[in-house]
């Protein structure tokens, strides 16, 4: 371990932020925060939204987006622009303020606990894997609740769809955490780094079959919670126009696809943290640059390694959905409570013998 | 009714008694502009009523104010999708009256822009069908191929839709040249690619758990609303106008007509009807191959039909296997100017008079793919 894990989460950014020592947490803590969202969300939002539209175009036969800047890459800006500058004509109501405060809550509440390197992170508790988990489940509200405030049929269905489809994919998704927590002993992000390697042999996903099993399951589950392509009952443009966001334009749409693009981004980190590895870099170098002091070169590659993982996820999960069709919602739900669930219980006790038999193993 | 009670918030409550929803003229599930009243317990379709006549164009009446000359190009617009099938139904019934003699030729050419129409209205379907399961890459695959077949239609006539091309007594001009061979070209590149949309969206298990037992045309209804064409083969019924009554030529022609039948397993639901069409791609992509192989020289036309063309008094009924099914034109000369009257029995209606039954007991969630599924040509159901 190194010399600054003794201290607080605040002395770490401090140093990295390079404020003098008089700095108080609070102004440290919202720095940390606008750095992570502005220079880590929203560029992830940019990149994965221009390999989704760029790498589809090229499945499909497609040329893609190939206009705004070099190969189209300012696509997603020149989108949001074009959003953001749309007039509103709808009357602002209360139901619409309620599930934009859900939603922004959602949102934000989980950018302290996004765990992004080891030294970059901002709340590292007993509970940290188990926040961002709630906060999809917050999220799947709100939406949920966008869909009825609209005051029509499609808003109405999908509003329905999406919060059965999120009841369905919570339960397996927690029993599938709880396999990789008895994994790592603890529910902290240093607790997963910890027993992890930088070579692919000594993440959690390939310690035992049971955890590649709770890998699986848990992104599957993650899928049907947030609603992501194919399993995008709640949005099926078809029948319902789009479902929950059949009615919204502008600002509400960007506000929306943001919302939907975080909960996609922070499960795939997520699923990186728990069994891909997380940000432990390969051939030892994290040791070596924290042997240096190069805090600066450690959180960076360490960030870089990440992302990169994280959107190899994403990139495949996309892919996969290009070439599905969209399922049912009721074969989803049918899915996630009969096929996830018995497979995410069998992984748990499978990983709890697995565990129980490494501490006799060290016992003896 | 759902709409109703969202608007005022203080009457909210949980509901649980039945919702009426009315869908249409123009919404994402309707494969064309019609209406639907539905009643729904949750989302599960209790009964529909259908309502159609929002794309009326007066289309029959039109023939009667116009000269015979004009009559093929308004046939054209019977269905944008399969403008040749109304064009050749129309020609061969006044041909009949007229008694004029279609040459070899002209007949094969007819032949050959029907099979292409039938698989360029095929591949649409498909492309339809992939777009209402959410599979766009199957959508773009599609309609990319079916570009190279509406690039014959233009070679040939100038137009990629409504060609225009039929008259009475032969076609409008001789074949391009070269087009012969790029029929031939077209047929090879489809023969491969049906392959590519197997392994793409046929047999895909999410596709299947969309379509398989959904919206059944039991083979016992088949006859009691008249269906005919693919979605009655699809139910066991092996109609095909090609074989039992050949026309302009069919009866020299080999091939098969696809069937689903009770043995095969999942008899006329939505994944059969979606089967049957990919299999008479393959056979038509047969024709096509047999007829450009064949084609003799000589006329393409008995010679043109100006406007002082007047078949003798008479009246006469003919038959054409469109892509949807048994397309009938009904014509009637007084040995005037214009036609007395010309009726179409189109496909489409009997389809309609079924949705009711069909869509009984289906979630929402199936609404658009099974009215996909059913291949509505609004166009020549409305005329």
């Amino acid at each position: 371990m190194n010399e600054l894990s003794g201290l607080s989460w605040s002395a770490a950014w401090r140093v990295a932020l390079g404020l003098p020592e008089a700095a108080p947490q609070w102004l440290i803590a919202t720095i940390g925060l606008i750095c992570i969202y502005g220079l880590v969300i929203l560029p992830s939002g940019w990149m994965v939204a221009y390999l989704d539209r760029k790498l589809s175009a090229d499945f499909q036969a497609r040329v893609g987006p190939n206009r705004a800047g070099p190969a189209g890459f300012f696509q997603p800006l020149a989108d949001l622009l074009k959003l953001l500058q749309k007039e509103t004509v709808q009357e602002w109501s209360w139901r619409e303020g309620f599930w934009l405060g859900v939603h922004t809550m959602a949102l934000y509440s989980t950018v302290a606990v996004l765990p992004l390197g080891s030294l970059a992170l901002l709340v590292d508790t007993d509970m940290s894997a188990f926040l961002p988990f709630w906060a999809t489940l917050v999220l799947a509200l709100g939406t949920m609740l966008m869909g009825f405030s609209q005051g029509s049929a499609p808003g109405w269905f999908g509003g329905v769809r999406v919060a059965a489809q999120a009841l369905a994919g919570a339960f397996p998704a927690l029993v599938a955490l709880l396999s990789a927590g008895l994994q790592a002993g603890g529910f902290r992000w240093s607790a997963f780094a910890a027993i992890q390697g930088g070579s692919p042999l000594h993440w959690t996903a390939f310690a035992n079959p049971f955890q590649f099993l709770a890998m699986v399951v848990f992104i599957i589950s993650g899928l049907v919670l947030l609603g992501i392509p194919p399993l995008d009952a709640g949005l099926s443009i078809p029948d319902l126009h789009g479902g929950v966001a059949s009615s919204l334009y502008g600002r509400r749409l960007s506000l929306f696809q943001l919302g939907r693009f975080y909960g996609f981004f922070l499960w795939s980190v997520i699923t990186v943290v728990l069994f891909l590895g997380g940000w432990i870099l390969p051939a030892g170098l994290s040791v070596s640059l924290q042997e240096g002091g190069d805090w600066k070169w450690l959180q960076l590659l360490e960030l870089v390694w990440l992302l990169a993982k994280t959107y190899s996820l994403m990139v495949i999960l996309v892919w996969v959905a290009r070439v599905n069709p969209r399922s049912r919602v009721d074969q989803i739900t049918d899915f996630a409570w009969k096929v996830l669930s018995p497979f995410s219980l069998f992984a748990l006790i499978g990983a709890a013998l697995c565990a129980g038999w490494n501490v006799w193993r060290a016992g003896v | 009714m759902i709409h109703e009670h969202l608007q005022e918030p203080e009457k909210e409550r949980l509901r649980t008694d039945l919702a009426s929803w009315e869908i249409g003229p123009y919404h994402g599930a309707l494969p064309a502009p019609m209406q639907l009243q539905l009643t729904l317990d949750g989302e599960v379709i209790v009964s529909a009523r259908v309502e159609t006549g929002f794309l009326h164009r007066g289309l029959e009446k039109t023939f009667e104010l116009h000269l015979w000359q004009s009559a093929p190009a308004y046939a054209d617009h019977l269905d944008p999708e399969g403008s040749v099938f109304g064009e050749l139904a129309l020609c061969m019934a006044v041909e009949e009256i007229a008694r004029i003699d279609v040459p070899e030729r002209a007949k094969r050419i007819r032949v050959i822009l029907s099979e292409l129409t039938r698989v360029t209205a095929h591949m649409g379907y498909v492309a339809r069908i992939a777009r209402s399961v959410g599979s766009d890459t199957m959508v773009h695959y599609v309609l990319r191929d079916r570009e190279k077949v509406l690039d014959l239609f233009e070679l040939l006539s100038g137009a990629r839709f409504s060609v225009n091309f039929l008259r009475f007594g032969g076609v409008q001009a001789d074949v391009t040249e070269g087009f012969i061979e790029r029929v031939l070209e077209v047929c090879d590149l489809i023969r491969f690619r049906l392959k590519e949309y197997n392994d793409l969206l046929t047999f895909n298990h999410a596709f299947l758990k969309r379509t398989v037992g959904v919206g059944i045309i039991p083979h016992g209804r088949v006859h009691h609303y008249g269906i005919t064409g693919p979605n009655a083969r699809a139910s066991g019924h092996s109609l095909d106008v090609r074989k039992v009554a050949p026309y302009s030529g069919y009866g020299r022609v080999d091939f098969e007509i696809p069937m689903v039948t009770p043995e095969y397993g999942n008899e006329g639901d939505i994944h059969a009807r979606f089967l049957i069409r990919l299999r008479e791609i393959a056979q038509s992509v047969e024709i096509l191959r047999q007829e450009a192989e064949a084609i003799p020289k000589g006329d393409f036309s008995v010679g043109p039909i100006d406007k002082d063309f007047v078949p003798p008094a008479g009246e006469a009924y003919s038959r054409v296997e469109s892509s949807r099914g048994l397309l009938g034109c009904h014509v009637v000369s007084d040995g005037g100017r214009s036609p007395r009257r010309i009726q179409f029995r189109p496909p489409t209606f009997s389809l309609l008079a079924a949705i009711p039954e069909l869509v009984r007991g289906v979630r929402i969630e199936d609404l658009p793919v099974l009215l996909m599924s059913l291949d509505l040509g609004i166009a020549e159901a409305d005329r």
